[in-house]
């Protein structure tokens, strides 16, 4: 009970820490048996950021919260939910892992062009394989309500400069393409630096429009 | 008189150190598929750091080893310790028991890492 009086704790802190903040598309979206994840995606266009509990080894549930803007700056969104994850396959061998992630969210959306608030529904499929050298991932996720469709892709590819001991920060480099219906009609590409440490991770880059990005991950 | 008795007592004392046995700890050693990511295997690491006999853990991503070692007069149960790595996301394919400290068993993974082409 103390346990989870603790975990609970720290998801609230996370909670806050994230501002409400659904699911960034990088490496798992969650953490592993009893933790708790933050992650946060941070651009000029879009900002999001949510915390989960893993409450089996292949489960987790969490609250996070999206904003989003058109690439003229005119139409917003913003998207309150309730998620739960789900790694629906692993297939773990000597030198690599490959993974199968469903993603769903429930919650309000809001946006300027339109009154009130709507439900929007967000299920989503990460796929991804990596070795201590190769990133490789692609995720698809709608974001439903009535009236919006603001669909969602991303691929990831890149590669590590070198290995590393456990307790060292590997540097990666890593190129993202990723595209969002009816806000966007250009595919955004950012090249990133991914520093890996065994404690967090964290990502810094500059898309095709220059503007700024940055990403991260913190287990509790 | 007195100079006597000291020498005869730290020749003893010499005697009976060399003599005693060594008390060797004593550690599970694992070898994990699927540790490719610092920040993934860091919940094997957590998970297995909190035992309450688990004096201290070692992971190595490169030789795929996970060893942990047992505080003095405690035992690590190998079935706990392979359930802790499987509800962090990983499978384990080898485990042993070995009486070495989890110094030991770093040493020997480096070396043999070093020694790899």
């Amino acid at each position: 009970m103390k346990c989870f009086l603790n975990q609970f704790g720290a998801f609230m802190v996370a909670l806050f820490a994230t501002q409400l903040a659904p699911q960034p598309a990088f490496a798992g979206p969650m953490g592993f048996k009893d933790s708790t994840m933050a992650m946060g995606d941070f651009g000029a266009n879009w900002r999001e950021g949510f915390a989960n509990y893993a409450f089996t080894g292949r489960d987790a549930i969490g609250l996070g919260g999206l904003w989003m803007r058109s690439d003229d700056g005119l139409r917003m969104r913003e998207v309150a939910e309730l998620n739960y994850t789900r790694r629906l396959a692993r297939w773990n061998q000597p030198d690599s892992q490959a993974n199968v992630w469903l993603v769903a969210g429930l919650g309000p959306v809001t946006g300027n062009d339109f009154n009130g608030s709507r439900t929007m529904f967000s299920p989503g499929i990460q796929v991804d394989y990596e070795t201590t050298r190769i990133y490789l991932s692609a995720t698809a996720r709608l974001y439903r309500a009535e009236g919006l469709n603001h669909d969602y892709a991303s691929a990831r590819a890149g590669f590590s400069f070198y290995e590393v001991d456990y307790d060292e920060i590997q540097p990666w480099f890593i190129l993202e393409a990723r595209r969002m219906n009816n806000l966007s009609d250009q595919t955004e590409i950012t090249p990133m630096l991914r520093l890996i440490h065994n404690r967090y991770f964290v990502e810094f880059g500059v898309n095709n429009a220059n503007q700024g990005r940055f990403n991260f991950m913190y287990i509790f | 008189m007195k100079h006597n008795y000291l020498s005869s007592f730290a020749a003893a004392l010499a005697i009976a150190t060399l003599s005693a046995p060594t008390l060797a700890a004593t550690s599970v050693k694992a070898t994990v598929n699927g540790m490719v990511c610092a920040f993934c295997a860091q919940g094997i690491e957590k998970r297995l750091g909190a035992l309450p006999a688990t004096q201290s853990v070692f992971v190595d991503l490169k030789q795929k080893v996970v060893a942990v070692q047992a505080k003095d007069g405690q035992t690590l149960d190998a079935k706990t310790i392979t359930a802790e790595i499987t509800d962090a996301g990983y499978d384990v394919v080898k485990l042993e028991t070995v009486q070495k400290s989890v110094e030991d068993i770093k040493a020997e993974v480096k070396a043999l890492a070093k020694a790899k082409p």
